[in-house]
């Protein structure tokens, strides 16, 4: 044929740009440090076929979810077409009518192709009428090229059908390009001309589109699957160890992410979904996870630049905002590792000296005394004082339940009410525990988080060897950052301990028949979901389970769960300043408790919740109509008095 | 420029303090060390002016604890870092301590000494001129800001109201520093780590030469206040239990 030529030189120059458009990325990868992503292949090929062939994150935006899976079966149905079309005419004699490439495929072809129409209809719809904020900084001119160039796909094809048919072809499979075939009939125009015209617009849309693909966020329709397919299996709640190979803790060049660190910034989608869902984003600071990635991934494209990674391509301000709560990383329907990215950064500050006062304040109390209130060592166990019996050294005699105090459940007054309670019911269901006193360390969860490693290492070292040198069964403690050390990030000290949170250490005491507990006449309330506790960790029922117990009604607010909103003082977060707040995540969460307009509990399960969320409630000045809680002080013995509910106006 | 930096360790006072049997210093045994603040500062200037103009920075560190705080100083950027022996559970008197600092400062031929302005236990601020006279060397206190030039500092004082005085003066020289230009830096844990492994020097203490011109006779914790009442915030009732207080207290006729 006549066009097989021309079509071979169009072919192999569309591969040629494409691979040199596609140049920098491949060199990069190349040369990045290794990472081990290749162990378990059957689990990440189930994670693949989840993510991808039942769009499990896409769908928890229904609209997008739903239209992205039309466009999706529709590309693969006309992928056939894309077959047809090259395949006939550069290999002259190759057809899929053998196999019903002029039935059944024919007609699927044509259905899909108006289902694919239908599919960027809705996306127009959603980008341009809806114009969800998570799409704010997001390219819009890469996306409307590639709408033009799928409608141009899909339309040159059914049009390129019409024409055949005008000219004699069968189009009793064809119903909507038989129906075109009319209008082109009427329009005059020759058969054979319009086939050619429309055969040449199709493929030459089809390479402009591949042409296009390397500098656009439509990458991820060759990168989602590889990315979602070596994405980590670590447990959620450790933070990636520094590779031996490199010789600083922290990051400073594009360069020294790991291959699958820069596959990440190639296969972002722009879905904004992950800036939707960050605390930081919603507080006005100014940190997007889907910038910090663009911004990555555009540095890594420009190449080599004089500009610093650290404090340059991504700010200062930006790496401090982030309260490292997991949301977009949870939220990310293509896996990729936001934080990893942020810690290893922040690591690189650390390393120079580059914090802030609020943090250096800290730090500098973390690493003399081990707590970052600037407290000593020997007030730790204070708070034990005031209760009527006295508590177990763990170091002097063997317990059942070690519990790990923590820092804001150790010192701060405010706390410490509740870590009271927490030892009365123990002590009530007559569990045999026993604590460090001041042997116990800051767990360096977030010191960790906040990319002071070394600091995290004799942290952790220290609580190891105390923890290692007691008897017990196993530890418990109410806060959630240091459930999240404890049992994840001491793991690469080689450390395995059962950790519990309080809420499943009480919930099995219950489930046991060992607290008899007042019941309430089902009163409502809603709970917070810490993010360390939750997200990381997957505690979500028991603490439920408990406020069912205590025989309250739980009204859980739109962000539960997964989905749970950060209270803002994770990852470091606490020990700096709220320069550039617009609204506090606390606050933010608080008006969402509010508009719940029937509960007058803010129930909390970990210790900084109950001072930031007070503080909260306090600014917006409604302790009136909602007080914080933790969950301990919602289980109440029989033996004690109790707990007398504020009346709500519900709204 | 040899440059020697004192760094005194001093009861944290955030801690609880208790007095000694003897009524006249305080129990030191429960108590965390920390280090002066001040002296802080000095390191820092120290380690700045060694970054700007090149030096030899020697640490010497007294009292408890000593050993962490060298390390610390060696990641911050000190060449050497010296304990200094001192007399244990004992408060760190500037007297006792001068002739030891002005002996290193011989033996490591320093061209300045800085120190701390003053600390909590020596709030008359007498180290750095104890050590500047046993020397014979110029000295300057409640430094804030110091520019080496060769054998020539330029020395900035603070004096109060946003009045500064700057004096230039040649080394040998002894500076009491208030603050640093800059202020102290962090040093990272992994740096830290990496310090551990710094060897740490010790050094005997030289008897002082000093006669005895005062003594503590007694040291007095603060006293504890009652605790406060919270009056509430309804006006009237607040105004009626002012009112009562006061009248109880006999500071007003009811
Ligand atoms: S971890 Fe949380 S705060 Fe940090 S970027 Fe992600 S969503 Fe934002
Ligand atoms: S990082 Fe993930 S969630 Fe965020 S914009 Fe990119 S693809 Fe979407």
């Amino acid at each position: 044929m006549a066009s097989t030529l021309p079509l071979w030189i169009l072919v192999i120059t569309a591969f040629a740009l494409t691979a040199w458009r596609s140049r920098r990325y491949a060199v990069a990868l190349a040369n990045a440090p290794a990472a081990a992503r290749f162990d378990r292949p059957m689990l990440r090929l189930q994670g693949v076929m989840v993510a991808i062939g039942m769009h499990r994150k896409m769908l928890r935006k229904p609209l997008s979810g739903v239209l992205h899976a039309i466009i999706f079966i529709s590309f693969f149905v006309l992928l056939t077409a894309t077959i047809d079309a090259f395949g006939s005419r550069l290999f002259p004699g190759f057809s899929l009518a053998p196999i019903g490439g002029e039935t059944w495929i024919a007609a699927l072809q044509d259905i899909f192709s108006v289902l694919m129409l239908v599919g960027v209809g809705l996306a127009l719809y959603q980008r341009y009428v809806l114009r969800p904020a998570r799409f704010d900084g997001s390219s819009g001119s890469d996306a409307a090229i590639i709408y033009v160039l799928i409608v141009l796909i899909v339309a040159s094809l059914l049009l390129e059908a019409a024409a055949r048919i005008v000219g004699g072809a069968d189009g009793s499979w064809r119903p909507v390009a038989s129906a075109l075939a009319g209008l082109l009939d009427r329009a005059g125009m020759s058969a054979h001309a319009g086939e050619e015209l429309f055969y040449w617009v199709h493929v030459g849309a089809i390479l402009a589109f591949l042409v296009y693909i390397p500098g656009s966020k439509h990458r991820h329709m060759f990168l989602a699957a590889p990315n979602i397919y070596f994405r980590s299996l670590e447990p959620r709640g450790l933070a990636p160890a520094v590779p031996e190979a490199r010789e600083a803790p922290g990051i400073d060049s594009l360069g020294q992410f790991d291959w699958k660190q820069q596959l990440d910034l190639l296969s972002c989608t722009e879905c904004g979904r992950c800036q939707a869902v960050c605390p930081a984003h919603a507080a006005g600071l100014p940190l997007s996870p889907k910038l910090l990635i663009t911004d990555l991934r555009d540095a890594l494209a420009a190449g080599p630049s004089a500009a610093p990674l650290v404090g340059g391509v991504i700010s200062e301000e930006t790496l401090w905002a982030c309260t490292t709560c997991r949301a977009c990383m949870e939220a990310c329907p293509v896996e990729i590792e936001h934080l990893p990215k942020i810690i290893d950064m922040r690591r690189h500050l650390v390393d120079e000296g580059r914090v802030s006062p609020g943090l250096q304040e800290a730090l500098s109390n973390l690493t003399r005394l081990g707590n970052s209130m600037g407290k000593p060592s020997k007030m730790r166990a204070r708070w034990t004082r005031e209760l009527g019996f006295p508590v177990k050294d763990a170091r002097e005699e063997p317990v059942d339940v070690l519990w790990f105090v923590g820092d804001y459940a150790s010192y701060d007054p405010r706390v410490q009410e509740i870590t009271r309670k927490v030892a009365e019911l123990l002590t009530a269901a007559g569990v045999d525990f026993g604590i460090l006193f001041d042997a116990e360390r800051n767990s360096g969860n977030d010191v960790r988080r906040a990319g002071e490693e070394g600091l995290f290492e004799t942290l952790a070292q220290s609580n190891i060897d105390e923890i290692k040198a007691c008897s017990f069964n196993r530890i418990m403690t109410t806060d959630p950052h240091s459930l999240n050390a404890l049992k994840n990030d001491y793991q690469h000290f080689g450390a395995a301990f059962e950790v519990l949170h309080y809420t499943a250490l009480l919930a099995e005491l219950i489930a046991a028949g060992k607290l008899d507990l007042h019941v309430a006449d089902g009163a409502r309330v809603t709970y917070h979901d810490p993010c360390y506790l939750g997200r990381y960790n997957g505690g979500f029922d028991a603490p439920r389970e408990l406020i069912r117990a205590a025989g309250y009604t739980l009204h859980d607010m739109p962000r539960c769960r997964e989905n749970s909103f950060c209270c803002g003082a994770g990852g470091g977060r606490i020990w700096q300043g709220d320069d550039g707040v617009t609204e506090r995540p606390s606050e933010n969460r608080i008006r969402e408790a509010l508009s719940l307009g029937d509960v007058a509990y803010f129930v909390v399960a970990c210790p900084k919740d109950k001072v930031m969320y007070t503080a909260a409630i306090d600014a917006l000045g409604v302790a009136d109509r909602l007080k914080v809680v933790d969950i301990a002080e919602l289980l109440v013995p029989r033996t004690s008095q109790a707990l007398e509910m504020p009346t709500v106006e519900t709204t | 420029m040899n440059i020697l930096v004192i760094l005194r360790m001093i009861p944290d006072s955030a801690g609880e303090l208790q007095l000694a049997e003897d009524g006249r210093s305080i129990d030191r045994e429960w108590l965390d060390f920390q280090l002066n603040d001040f002296d802080d500062h000095a390191l820092e200037e120290a380690i700045l002016l060694k970054e700007a103009g090149g030096a030899k920075v020697t640490a010497v560190a007294v009292g408890e604890g000593a050993n962490r705080v060298l390390q610390m100083a060696a990641a911050r950027g000190a060449d050497e870092v010296v304990a200094l022996q001192s007399e244990e559970d004992a408060m760190i008197s500037s007297r006792e301590i001068a002739a030891s600092i002005a002996a290193m400062a011989r033996a490591k031929s320093a061209d300045l000494v800085l120190c701390g302005v003053q600390s909590s236990e020596d709030v008359f601020g007498q180290l750095a001129p104890y050590v500047g006279a046993l020397l014979d060397w110029p000295h300057v206190s409640g430094t804030n800001r110091i520019v080496a030039n060769g054998a020539v500092l330029r020395v900035t004082q603070e004096r109060g109201a946003g009045v500064a005085v700057t004096y230039e003066l040649a080394t040998p020289a002894v500076l009491g520093v208030q603050t640093a230009s800059k202020a102290p830096r962090y040093v990272s844990g992994s740096k830290l780590r990496e310090a551990s492994k710094t060897p740490i020097g010790r050094a005997m203490p030289e008897s002082s030469g000093f006669e005895r011109s005062a003594e503590i006779i007694t040291l007095r914790l603060p006293v504890q206040g009652g605790s406060g009442e919270n009056l509430g915030g309804n006006a009237e009732t607040v105004a009626d239990r002012l009112v009562t207080i006061l009248a109880a207290k006999g500071l007003a006729r009811n």
